[in-house]
């Protein structure tokens, strides 16, 4: 899939991230605090210890002893407290962030306007608000905290060993360069196999699907082994890949273990000297070593997880790419069509979607009165679903314009518009929720007799009335199945509960089988009563119940028309008409002017 | 799976197939894996057909990687274990005492213990993740076969939704039980060591670490309970808010039409706001165990730190015992959590085991059957009461419309269709194929010789030409050239961009349906079976090119046994005979021109 959505600069993600948090200043600098206090009283703990060591040595008493004990308890007692504080605060500042900023990506992508969309496809901006934002909740509720954590841990037990002596410290970062290295070595190394890994694991999930939701295609074509062999063959890069990360993981803990070894023996080196020149006590040694020791598995912690880190800013940065993406500047809600019925009128519209590909559409005009129907007619890439495009003003016109009621679809502000034509498009779509939710889209403030109403008009009534939990039943993704010709008429009962004076359908018959077609150009006559329609007709039965038809050819009007007129002429649409019947004794063909309720 | 099986029709459809499923289970009883390959190796059944089943043999398979993986983190632990003792014995014996050579000694000891100890941490993690994603490999590849398995799965058997999650998810986390072997290994070898050493040192602090470890990490376990819920319900919640997104995107143009875009975004803002709520509120929980087990560990510190200093201020265990002693109940609280949470591991594994064993064990749709080869030439078909009561006799080489004129009659079709794709045996009357009773008839063998496709068939990830059978050893050229035609598929080829090179994704969602049906159509029409049934394989395509297919598949499949069913007149006129089934039965017959001349109700069926 080609990356078309932008990504942000490392600047501009910096600054989405500092804005992101500007309303919470408050609470980062609590949490920090907070994060701060608890750290430096897990930090007394090997202090203490080296106190006991010495006391042991200088023959201190039990009391002494019992009153360190008390101290022990007292500074992780109070560590308990300030870090769990400190990370519940850090949950509350990440979540609200990261929620804030999934929010405008998906509000930014849903507005995407339609030639993008057209241009890069949905691909892109589903991986980005599935994958992207999962990858950055983790980071936040995961990677991140535990990154914060160990750095602070980290950098404050180098303050605590140059409190105990600079040489001690100075030791303990003789582990760094080496650390350095291994973290270079092993970002270069494992980002492009992690990347590989995944690939290969979408690859493979790819396959299972492909070959699972067509099991029944693979039975018939007798091809079950060659996809079980697809299968595992993914299943196998994913496997090698795998193992070949495990490698590099492994090496690279391998790598910070020498780092380890030579800053321990570093510490334990200098306590030998410093305590033999009488600078350090063996407890202020044993304290320094066991703060080193202690730093092990924090320090591989937050190494280990830089990638994971590197990742999850990556995916902060195409969320931060889409949220600021320029919006098209969208007219004031400022004119509207007049009141009552409103009809179309184009003129002279050209069109191209590019500037240097071909005109999809030249010099068209087409006028449907108010409450009439215009059927238009032609082969595949005759420009009728663009024209559909332009006149929903999802598109722009280059040339001509396009008004609805009288005012330019240019200048009507995106509310108005959708009020005045809503599109029933070639994609049928079933939203997961309730069938109750589904209709809503249309019309939020609908109550359950509407949206009945509405489905009993586009004749779905007995099938709801069938279903055990009615308006409340699960459909869609991961909920009840619904075959493609219901789809069509809950379309068709959203377009009834939007209620606008247009509508434009697009190939809606198309997809379901023929008695299903037939069901469903009553589900549109009866939607469409009232409203002035332009309709794609890929049957020709819904061109023939048309009150007028429009031929459209390689982007010209070639023909236009009642029904009658045009059979009657015997040019292009009585060509077409004739190849659709393709009887060769057919009966007279269907009146045109259709009977029942128009 | 069977060995040695053909996978592509070609000429040797009446060829001996040898290896067909030796073993004859009646339907109802799960086809054996037979032939199952891996890595060259064959796949042995499984010894049970349960969840101990599957995850007995996901360590049994892997036990040349789990084995020696579970030894280096052995010698690993008890290396890790050894680290805080030998900083102990350096304090004690060259800094306390001020001895160079004790020094040297000491750190050359750290290091030869560090190379050990880094060397066995990366032989056994190398080995042990061969052994989970072996183990995970073989599961899915075992999932895979059942599911394609030409006798397909008992309708109700096997939940297609979850199909993809079992075999990705759980056969991973079957493969993870091998990680938890090796983990209880590893800790199983660090506590024996580090009991051990403390025991060596000092009895009474031994036991006092020991039996104070398994209240603190009983009571660690314990409180990372509601957790496992909270965490459970975080994902839930971030999931449900992710698929609001992704659904709604899915449904954008549908979205656009409406002008719903404002209340899709709200909608999404409410689930986002309950998954942040669900995020924090399970990020408290994990700060209040956080919590608890710091203060917890604290106070066991403090504990052995006193009583180790009273035992080394009265000169019972030296300084370095001291030290080794603080370091080791620090060290021991790993191995023993990481004890408790093999058992959730396991039973997480369990679990994914036991929805792997139900697709294994999934029943057989259709038996094997006995007949692996059907007489040569053009097949007659001659079906007696399916669904009831339609009788139907197809001529060998006749092709034969069927019109369904109510949901009685579809229905009956339905089931004629499923049966003769050999998804599901007839529960009433009878089919015969080339004389042979369908029945007993080997899955395979029919479908060689009889394909049926369905008018919504799915196309599969890879090029168009692939898709067409273009290129396909076995398979005719020029045969297949004939057939992309008559499906008008060739105008398919110029439009694509990339022609038959195209790569074709997501079951073929790059496609216009029409063009996705009449890719479908000329695969079919390529198998070049010597019966083809074809359902409604035009409703997404405009007149004009119904009109043209029509034609130039009435003249391929001239002489070929072929049963279309469909509305479309141009496909009607293509055919030897109509056959118009009302109620279940067959009410008229005839040639479409008749049918169309004397039958009104034909008429008005499929002309309107």
């Amino acid at each position: 899939m080609t990356d078309l959505l932008p990504t942000a600069s490392p600047t501009q993600t910096r600054a989405e991230a500092r804005a992101v948090l500007r309303p919470q200043r408050g609470l980062v600098v609590a949490t920090l605090a907070t994060l701060v206090v608890g750290t430096v009283l897990g930090l007394v703990g090997p202090r203490v210890l080296g106190h006991m060591i010495d006391l042991v040595l200088h023959g201190g008493t039990t009391t002494a002893l019992a009153v360190s004990a008390g101290v022990l308890l007292l500074a992780s007692l109070g560590q308990a407290l300030f870090t769990g504080a400190g990370s519940a605060l850090m949950a509350r500042l990440g979540q609200t962030a990261v929620a804030s900023v999934r929010e405008r990506v998906v509000d930014r992508a849903l507005r995407v306007p339609s030639p993008e969309l057209e241009r890069t496809g949905s691909g892109d901006l589903v991986a980005r608000v599935s994958g992207d934002v999962e990858s950055v909740n983790d980071a936040v509720s995961g990677v991140f905290p535990t990154l914060v954590e160990a750095a602070l841990l980290v950098a404050l037990t180098l303050v605590a060993l140059l409190v105990l002596d600079w040489r001690f410290a100075v030791a303990g970062l003789l582990a760094v360069p080496l650390q350095a290295v291994a973290l270079r070595w092993f970002l270069r190394t494992v980002v492009p196999v992690t990347h590989a890994e995944r690939i290969a694991e979408g690859a493979r999930a790819q396959q299972i699907l492909d070959s699972v939701d067509g099991a029944d295609t693979v039975r018939a074509h007798c091809a079950s082994d060659e996809h079980v062999a697809r299968i595992a063959a993914r299943s196998d890069d994913a496997r090698v890949l795998s193992i070949r990360l495990a490698a590099v993981q492994r090496r690279f803990f391998g790598k910070l273990n020498y780092g380890e070894v030579v800053g321990l023996c570093a510490i334990l080196a200098v306590g030998y000297v410093l305590v033999g020149n009488g600078s350090a006590t063996v407890g202020a040694a044993s304290a320094a070593a066991l703060y080193f020791h202690r730093l092990f598995d924090p320090f591989n912690q937050l190494l280990g997880l830089f990638d994971d880190a590197q990742t999850a800013g990556a995916a902060f940065a195409r969320l931060v790419g889409v949220a600021a993406m320029p919006e098209r500047p969208a007219p004031a809600e400022g004119p509207r069509p007049e009141a009552g019925s409103v009809g179309i009128a184009a003129r002279e519209v050209s069109f191209r979607y590019s500037d240097d590909g071909p005109d999809v559409l030249r010099d068209v005009d087409l006028v449907v009165e108010p409450g009439k129907r215009v059927a238009v007619v032609g082969t595949t890439g005759a420009g009728k679903t663009t024209l559909v495009g332009l006149v929903a003003g999802l598109h722009r016109t280059d040339r001509g314009a396009i008004r609805l009621g009288g005012v330019a679809v240019d200048d009507l502000g995106p509310r108005t518009l959708r009020r005045t034509a809503a599109v029933v498009s070639q994609e049928t779509h079933v939203f997961a929720g309730t069938l109750a939710d589904d209709l809503r889209l249309a019309a939020p403030d609908a109550d359950d007799d509407e949206l009945l109403a509405a489905l009993e008009r586009v004749g779905a009534g007995e099938w709801v009335a069938s279903l055990p939990e009615g308006l409340e039943t699960r459909v869609g993704k991961g909920g009840r199945p619904v075959d493609a010709a219901r789809a069509e008429q809950l379309a068709l009962a959203r377009l009834v509960l939007g209620d606008p004076p247009v509508a434009l359908l697009d190939e809606a018959t198309a997809e379901a089988g023929s008695t299903g077609a037939r069901v469903l150009e009553a589900s549109a006559d009866a939607a469409l009563h009232g409203r002035t329609a332009l309709v794609v007709a890929h049957r020709l039965t819904q061109a023939a119940t048309a009150d007028r038809v429009v031929v459209l050819d390689a982007g010209r009007v070639v023909e236009h028309g009642t029904h009658a007129d045009l059979l009657a002429a015997g040019g292009r649409y009585a060509h077409l008409w004739q190849a659709w019947s393709a009887a060769h004794d057919r009966p007279a063909p269907p009146s045109p002017t259709s009977p029942e309720d128009r | 799976m069977t060995a040695g099986r053909t996978t592509t029709r070609g000429a040797g459809a009446d060829a001996e197939r040898p290896g067909v499923l030796p073993d004859d289970p009646s339907p109802g009883s799960p086809p054996a894996a037979h032939g199952l390959v891996i890595d060259g190796r064959p796949l042995p059944a499984l010894d049970a057909p349960d969840a101990r089943g599957v995850l007995r043999r996901a360590v049994r398979g892997q036990a040349r990687f789990v084995v020696p993986a579970s030894v280096f983190a052995m010698v690993h632990q008890a290396c890790e274990a050894a680290v805080p003792v030998l900083i102990g014995i350096t304090v004690d014996r060259a800094i306390a005492q001020h001895s160079l050579p004790s020094l040297l000694v000491t750190l050359g000891a750290m290091v030869v213990l560090f190379l050990v100890l880094t060397s066995s941490m990366r032989a056994g993690g190398r080995l042990v993740r061969r052994a989970t994603q072996g183990a995970g490999h073989e599961m899915r590849v075992r999932v895979a076969s059942r599911v394609l398995d030409p006798r397909g799965t008992e309708p109700g058997t096997v939940k297609t939704g979850e199909l993809l999650s079992t075999a990705t998810s759980d056969a991973q986390r079957v493969g993870m039980v091998n990680a938890a072997v090796w983990t209880a290994a590893g800790a199983a070898a660090a506590l024996v060591v580090g009991a051990a050493l403390l025991v060596q040192a000092s009895v009474l602090l031994g036991l006092v670490v020991i039996l104070g470890l398994v209240p603190v990490s009983l009571l660690t376990t314990l409180i990372s309970r509601p957790l496992v819920r909270r965490s459970a319900v975080e994902q839930a919640a971030a999931a449900r808010a992710a698929g609001t997104a992704t659904d709604f995107l899915a449904g954008l143009r549908v979205l656009k039409g409406l002008g719903a875009e404002a209340v899709a975004a709200a909608r999404y803002a409410a689930a986002s706001a309950t998954s942040r709520d669900a995020a924090i509120r399970a990020a408290v929980v994990i700060a209040l165990r956080t919590a608890v087990v710091t203060a917890l560990t604290g106070l066991f510190l403090a504990v052995v730190a006193f009583l180790g200093a009273r035992l080394a201020l009265t000169g019972q265990i030296s300084v370095g015992e001291f030290i080794s002693a603080l370091g080791l109940t620090q060290f021991l609280l790993g191995p023993f959590t990481r004890i408790a949470a093999v058992g959730a591991q396991i039973a997480r594994a369990r679990a994914s085991a036991g929805r792997i064993a139900d697709v294994l064990a999934a029943p057989a749709a259709v038996p094997a059957g006995g007949v692996f080869s059907l007489p040569p030439g053009p097949l007659a078909l001659e079906v007696h009461g399916v669904g009831g009561r339609l009788d139907l006799v197809v001529l060998a080489g006749e092709r034969v419309g069927i019109v369904v004129s109510d949901a009685e009659s579809r229905a009956a079709v339905e089931t004629l269709l499923t049966c003769l794709a050999r998804e599901a045996d007839p529960e009433r009357g009878t089919i015969r194929l080339g004389g042979v009773d369908l029945d007993d008839v080997d899955p395979v063998a029919a479908r060689e010789r009889l394909l049926v496709a369905h008018h919504d068939a799915v196309l599969f990830t890879g090029t168009l030409a692939e898709n067409l059978g273009l290129g396909v050893p076995g398979l005719d050229e020029a045969a297949v050239r004939r057939a992309v035609r008559a499906a008008d598929a060739d105008q398919v080829a110029e439009v694509v961009p990339g022609g038959y090179d195209a790569v074709l994704t997501e079951r073929g969602r790059s496609l216009s349906g029409g063009q996705r049906q009449r890719v479908a159509l000329a695969r079919a029409l390529a198998a070049d079976t010597d019966v083809l049934v074809l359902a409604d394989p035009t409703t997404g395509v405009d007149g004009v090119t119904e009109a043209l297919i029509a034609e130039r598949v009435a003249a391929l499949r001239a002489g070929r046994t072929t049963l279309t069913v469909t509305r479309s007149p141009a496909l009607l006129a293509g055919t030897d005979r109509v056959v118009v089934i009302s109620g279940g039965r067959v009410r008229a017959e005839g040639t479409h021109a008749e049918l169309a001349g004397i039958d009104a109700a034909y008429r008005e069926l499929v002309l309107r």
